[in-house]
């Protein structure tokens, strides 16, 4: 699906592009669907099936399309936190201010 | 009073011992560092603080509180449940966002997000606040407990309240948070476990769900089955305009960090998990399984009410899912089912002693009374909090009734107007922390007129509560938008540096400008061809 980018570089996968904009668009209908559908599934009603098999669907969808990208995110975030969390610690400890 | 046998004894002795053990287990990772006794050393897979976001949103008042509207409302009642669904995007927005800046707690974050005195000033409110917030729900909670094991026991309220959160503060104090991590996954599974044993247990109860769908339509009531059923769109108790309102505070909240009360119990769990990913994760599978939890409750409220239709006092039918599991279960399953609500409240407990005590050791203790303390006197410090917060904790819960109906005015102010501005200090780089700080002083004074003081003297009329929320969100705005204009943004070296490590989404266009000028964010500017 080339609509879809499965293949992220790490400068890439820090901007904010589409295929977060589907899983910030995806994930708030997941929650309906999966709450609604639960309860109406739980009732025997065919439109809680429905609903609930939609939910799950679309939850598969979101995860799809955003996973490869959180994964680049992560993998490169990483690699640079130590050094944050070093300067984390001085602020915390005003080192930084004090010099 | 329910009566128990030996087996109900032992399924509560054995999870009793199962969770403190396994809670004080940990003890030796705890103590390790400050990072360890209060983020688990940032190293959890996303499902394990994913089942505590699920066990800590899973406390004694939360059956009573969804069996109420629920019973009101029918299963569109579970909309007023639906506040929880500000993770959705949070999951991929904020929480990426927050977890990037590493910051411990909230308090820390404004250090990082605003510069200089201000900051400070937000850093010093926030977590005075928070302390004082986590001790309030923890009493809040523990006296629910109190009425449970009164309303089983006939104890009087004072023991329920403090036998069972000492129990809990046990594994809180021996191994901090890799304690409370732990205890809440398995406490997660037995609470999870209960609930479905339960809720269809009560629909069984009932005949069956066909049953309860013939019956409700007998009785006239089968809009109780309808999600959407409102009382018209301004009218009633129950409207449209109610339910557009919430939408908007929990999915577009999302955006923002603070937008729920929840927001900084879930900041921990971010800061806990390994990656983004799981950060990312963690919040989002919480919360899938807190709101289907919520179906599971409703389905089995229904049958309740087909049980027990017309109770009049909300007090008496707020209980009606304890009842199905202590009136309709086996002897045996009685136990197992008090063992789960332990479970269900200790959870709680657990997870707001070690978050109030985080506040105070890392932004008031190391922060401003002793920078230069060691990771061992940190240990030291948050143990002696959690000990503080727990004896606070006693001391609210007894005079609860008294000051729960001020507090949750009190909630309910932080909440609506600095929603906006929850938002605005994610997403607009030109939001400063004067803004902020004004959106929170503005709204205590403003919250006051427009609940209590303009309705009393004829002023305005009384507003519901969706109406208070736009009206105090519109006079929020004509207050912090000027003063963030009418002072200086926050040092545009300080932004690039947040920036860069968080990478905020929203009107950051000067920002990122200047970071790509200063060369740090490279390879934009190559693809670019060159920094505008």
């Amino acid at each position: 699906m080339g609509f879809i980018k499965r293949n992220w570089k790490p400068w890439e996968a820090d901007e904010w592009r589409k295929e977060d904009w589907i899983a910030i668009i995806l994930s708030p209908l997941c929650y309906i669907l999966l709450m609604v559908g639960t309860v109406l599934s739980i009732l025997l009603n065919i439109w809680g099936f429905i609903l609930l098999a939609l939910g799950v669907f679309l939850t598969w969808l979101m995860h799809w399309v955003i996973d490869p990208k959180l994964k680049m995110i992560s993998s490169e975030y990483e690699k640079k936190q130590h050094d944050y969390l070093e300067e984390l610690e001085r602020n915390a400890r005003w080192e930084e201010i004090n010099g | 009073m329910v009566q128990f046998q030996f087996l109900d004894w032992f399924w509560v002795v054995l999870f009793l011992m199962v969770t403190v053990g396994l809670g004080v287990a940990f003890y030796r990772l705890g103590k390790r560092s400050e990072s360890d006794f209060f983020l688990a050393g940032r190293g959890l897979p996303w499902w394990l603080p994913a089942s505590s976001v699920y066990a800590t949103h899973t406390a004694t008042d939360t059956p009573i509180w969804v069996t109420g509207v629920v019973y009101k409302y029918g299963i569109a009642g579970l909309w007023y449940t639906f506040f929880a669904a500000w993770c959705a995007i949070s999951a991929f927005v904020s929480t990426r966002i927050f977890r990037r800046s590493l910051a411990y707690t909230q308090a820390e974050w404004n250090t990082i997000r605003f510069h200089g005195l201000g900051a400070e000033m937000l850093r010093g409110w926030i977590s005075g606040w928070q302390v004082f917030m986590n001790m309030f729900i923890l009493g809040w909670v523990g006296i629910a407990m109190g009425k449970v094991c009164n309303y089983l026991f006939g104890w009087e309220l004072w023991i329920g309240l403090v036998l069972f959160s000492s129990l809990c503060a046990i594994y809180v104090l021996a191994a901090g948070y890799w304690g409370v991590i732990m205890a809440d996954f398995q406490q997660g599974i037995i609470a999870f476990l209960m609930i479905i044993i339960v809720s269809v247990w009560g629909i069984m109860a009932a005949g069956g769900p066909s049953m309860i769908a013939e019956k409700l339509t007998s009785m006239g009531q089968a809009w109780r089955m309808n999600p959407f059923a409102f009382t018209g769109w301004f009218e009633g108790d129950f409207p449209v305009a109610w339910f557009i309102t919430m939408m908007i505070i929990a999915v577009i909240g999302g955006f923002g960090m603070g937008t729920s009360i929840d927001w900084y119990v879930e900041a921990q769990r971010i800061q806990s998990a390994k990656s983004v990913r799981d950060a990312s994760y963690s919040i989002w599978w919480g919360t899938a399984l807190v709101l289907t939890r919520n179906s599971v409750w409703a389905a089995a409220i229904l049958a309740f009410y087909v049980i027990s239709p017309n109770i009049p006092t909300q007090a008496e039918y707020e209980l009606g899912w304890f009842k199905l599991g202590f009136e309709y279960l086996p002897v045996g399953l009685i136990g197992f089912f008090f063992a789960a609500l332990i479970a269900i409240h200790v959870s709680t407990i657990a997870s707001h002693l070690n978050l109030g005590a985080m506040y105070f050791t890392r932004d008031l203790y190391l922060h401003y009374f002793k920078p230069t303390a060691s990771e061992k006197e940190l240990v030291w410090v948050g143990r002696i909090a959690t000990l503080i917060l727990l004896l606070g904790s006693f001391f609210y819960g007894l005079m609860m009734e008294d000051i729960t109906s001020w507090l949750i005015f009190a909630l309910w102010l932080m909440a609506a107007g600095i929603w906006l501005p929850n938002i605005l200090q994610v997403v607009w780089w030109r939001f400063n922390a004067w803004g902020y700080l004004s959106a929170w002083i503005a709204n205590l004074g403003l919250s006051w007129l427009v609940v209590w003081i303009l309705p009393h003297w004829g002023v305005i009329p009384p507003l519901p509560d969706y109406q208070q929320f736009w009206l105090l969100m519109l006079l929020g705005a004509l207050i912090f938008i000027p003063v963030t204009l009418l002072t200086k943004h926050e040092p545009m070296e300080h932004l690039v540096k947040y920036y860069v490590q968080a990478r905020p989404i929203g009107w950051w266009g000067p920002v990122k400008r200047e970071a790509q000028k200063l060369g740090l964010l490279t390879h934009v500017e190559l693809k670019n061809g060159g920094a505008k």
